[in-house]
């Protein structure tokens, strides 16, 4: 029990260099998926095929592969970051893909009526998007972007494998040095993702409930 | 005949395709002011598309479209001018779901007329008691029933001072006990000298009040005629068909 | 009859920016493209040396049990899933209390936990806790088993709540009791509504089994790590075997669009939203979304 005790502080920092990761790739994320979004739903041909390529092809490739291709394939080509950046990289963009999707809903969401009735009052394009298109496409986006985020959060772990020294780098490099408590270490690591993601769920159904359109 | 210069609306040779289809052929069509046309006909006769050209919600594909003497604008400032003097009224409403009718009804007058928010909100009000649901102000469209959101519709397109409105199908989608009360709202608003062009199945309404009646069947206005003369003696074969289904 | 969309059809200057904009797009993205290659170039990536070791029959043999092993951990992982998830979906379902509650924790559980922690936990404490030697099949297996039963049954309760509650009542009317009603009538409609879902939880497994590789199963991820690691020819390996992921999961997706009687390939702005590789909720939630505006809400 006391050797878990003298643990925990090592595997707490590791969990800061976790989030550190999941908040850079948070807002990296989200800003990357919003542009691709409205990529895919501008008038330009070239920048939906641009946008729809990019969506599709990282979408079906694995977290992993990703990771290999930049922490790997980038520095052959003289882009060499540190093994976090790199992580983050890979978390944006792999996370961005999920954000357009969500994004390019929450504005597909909104009646096409509405859009017509906004014109038809004589709103300009700027005037449509701002008070009609952006508060409801927001408010749309809440839910299905928890979940997303959440799963950035669990996709940090990977990074463990690929130089970075957050949690689950840290959970494994303590159980192979204090192999008799294994379970203990594992179970407060696990335990630490659980109560973070439970945390974020709750924290989005608050934003949820604050900003949501009575229907 | 009116004459063109007292027209609102001219629709000169108006053609549209959608793909192969030939959806509006060679309409030509004047509304004048103050005059309440009612556009009849058949499902699929291209009433409502007819009726969306007029503030380029549907484009055309040749002929001409005047609104208040002025060619029909493509894009840009001029085309939303002229939007925000033409009111349109939408079968399914399209109330702004994230905004309460009040707010709804005074959005126009204050984004594009730069109206105080005092202002547009007074207006919003008086409006709103107009139509009747002035004690319904701070709901929401989706707490109010069909009848009292397109009242609030009709409210939002009046804010905007209008010189003609169109309805489209402005009762298809309520239910039967809410038709009227809709209906007696336009009513009045012919009643007080609005110029509008109403497409719609009620021909009880087209009857009462309209100054005149225009049937399309297949894309093409086959018949316009005062309501007395239209419901009694149509001259064409197709009206009387359509007249005869429709007044069972 | 008419798409409204979010902008009004353009008119002749506005039909002509868009032009402009869009040869300006081409000739952007045709720089990019022609900078990067010449960097590539310039840094021997187009070498012969790179790209001969992936047409060595060998070589490609050698990826090719590696994604074999990808899709037999992904595909037991499947069955073993959709046993524990329509286990745990039924379990949610039922009236009594003291099956529902453990089952809530359970799933609540699973899905909160990230997939590479479970495997490292049967990697690491099963022998050293357990002294339980367990291959690293089944420790991929078991890993992406626990999460993706989790994820499957949310995506099975989803599937029985959104049946109309007419189905459940005209059950119980004609005199069906719980379970007979489950298994007759509310399962059967439900898992042919999901079944795009399912499909897109295969995908997010074959995706998820290249973990396996921090474990020693030999997947096609591990394989391409050998392989590159052998040819010095990191870049191209993980690019190819990226492509051949794309290239099978596509096709699933392709599948999973089918089945659900959607549009298959339309223009990227009336496109269904793909939920692939998205968790239960937010697929529920997007899906939603789709719904309304399909219905034109």
């Amino acid at each position: 029990m006391n050797e878990i005790i003298e643990v925990l502080p090592t595997l707490l920092r590791s969990f800061g260099t976790t989030l550190e990761l999941a908040l850079l790739s948070t807002i990296a994320s989200l800003l990357v998926g919003t542009v691709v979004a409205i990529m895919r739903v501008a008038p330009i041909p070239p920048l939906r095929w641009a946008g729809t390529a990019y969506v599709h092809f990282v979408r079906n490739t694995p977290i992993t592969i990703i990771f290999f291709i930049i922490v790997f394939g980038l520095p052959q080509v003289g882009v060499i970051f540190s093994f976090f950046w790199f992580a983050v990289l890979v978390l944006t963009l792999y996370t961005g893909t999920f954000v357009a999707e969500t994004v390019r809903a929450g504005i597909q969401a909104i009646p096409a009526g509405q859009i017509e009735a906004a014109r038809s009052i004589g709103l300009s394009f700027t005037q449509v998007i701002r008070y009609v298109v952006l508060p409801q496409a927001l408010r749309n986006v809440v839910p299905p972007l928890a979940t997303v985020l959440i799963a950035l959060l669990k996709n940090t772990s990977v990074a463990s494998a690929f130089g970075v020294a957050e949690a689950i780098n840290s959970m494994t490099n303590l159980v192979n040095v204090h192999s008799t408590v294994v379970l203990g270490i594992m179970g407060a690591t696990g335990f630490a993702y659980i109560s973070l993601a439970l945390l974020l769920g709750r924290a989005f159904a608050w934003l949820e409930r604050t900003v949501a359109i009575v229907r | 005949m009116m004459s063109m210069s007292d027209s609102i609306i001219v629709l000169e040779k108006v053609n549209k395709w959608f793909g192969p289809a030939h959806v509006l052929r060679d309409i030509d069509l004047s509304v004048g002011f103050g005059e309440v046309v009612v556009v009849a006909g058949p499902s699929g006769s291209g009433k409502s598309t007819m009726c969306r050209t007029i503030n380029r919600l549907e484009t055309i594909n040749s002929g001409a479209i005047r609104v208040n003497g002025q060619p029909l604008p493509e894009e840009g400032k001029e085309l939303a001018n002229l939007r925000s003097e033409v009111g349109m009224v939408f079968q399914q409403f399209n109330l702004f779901s994230h905004l309460s009718i009040l707010d709804n009804v005074a959005l126009g007058p204050l984004k594009v007329r730069k109206q105080s928010k005092a202002e547009a909100g007074e207006r919003a009000r008086w409006l709103l008691d107009r139509v009747g649901i002035g004690d319904q102000a701070q709901k929401y469209p989706a707490q109010l029933s069909g009848g009292q959101q397109q009242r609030a519709a009709i409210a939002r397109a009046l804010a905007m001072d209008p010189k003609v409105i169109l309805f489209d199908e402005p009762t298809s989608a309520l239910d039967p006990e809410m038709i009227n009360e809709v209906l007696d709202v336009i009513g009045k608003l012919a009643e007080d000298g609005m110029t509008m062009l109403v497409v719609t199945h009620e021909m009880g309404f087209a009857r009462q009040v309209a100054d005149r009646v225009v049937f399309m069947d297949a894309g093409q206005i086959v018949e316009q005629a005062p309501p007395e003369i239209f419901f009694t003696r149509p001259e064409t074969a197709r009206a009387r068909d359509f007249l005869a289904k429709i007044l069972k | 009859m008419t798409t409204a969309n979010l902008f009004d059809q353009p008119g002749p200057k506005a039909a002509r920016r868009i032009t402009l904009f869009t040869i300006g797009a081409v000739v952007l993205i045709a720089i990019v493209v022609a900078y990067a290659v010449m960097e590539l170039a310039a840094r021997g990536q187009f070498d012969a040396a790179r790209w001969s070791p992936l047409t060595n029959p060998k070589l490609i043999l050698f990826l090719l049990q590696g994604l074999l092993n990808t899709l037999g951990a992904a595909a037991v992982s499947l069955v073993l899933a959709l046993v524990m998830g329509i286990g745990l979906a039924i379990g949610r379902l039922s009236d009594v209390r003291f099956v529902r509650g453990p089952c809530v924790v359970i799933v609540e559980l699973a899905r909160a936990a990230p997939v590479l922690l479970s495997m490292l936990f049967l990697f690491l404490a099963f022998p050293l806790a357990f002294h339980i030697d367990l291959s690293a099949f089944w420790t991929v297996v078991l890993a992406l088993t626990l999460y993706n039963g989790a994820a499957i049954a949310e995506i099975v309760r989803a599937g029985v709540l959104t049946l109309p509650s007419g189905q459940q009542e005209a059950a119980y009317a004609i005199g069906l009791r719980w379970w007979p009603t489950m298994r007759l009538v509310l399962l059967p409609q439900a898992l042919r509504v999901m079944l795009p879902g399912l499909i897109g939880q295969l995908i997010v497994l074959i995706k998820d089994s290249a973990l396996g590789f921090i474990v020693g199963y030999q997947e096609l991820a591990a394989q391409a790590q050998s392989a590159a690691l052998l040819f010095n020819n990191p870049l191209q390996t993980y690019v190819v075997v990226g492509l051949v992921f794309v290239l099978l999961n596509s096709a699933l997706s392709w599948v999973s669009t089918y089945v659900s009687g959607r549009q298959v390939g339309a223009d990227s702005r009336d496109q269904a939203i793909t939920t692939v590789g998205l968790e239960p909720e937010a697929a529920a939630a997007l899906r939603a979304l789709d719904v309304e505006r399909r219905m034109g809400r």
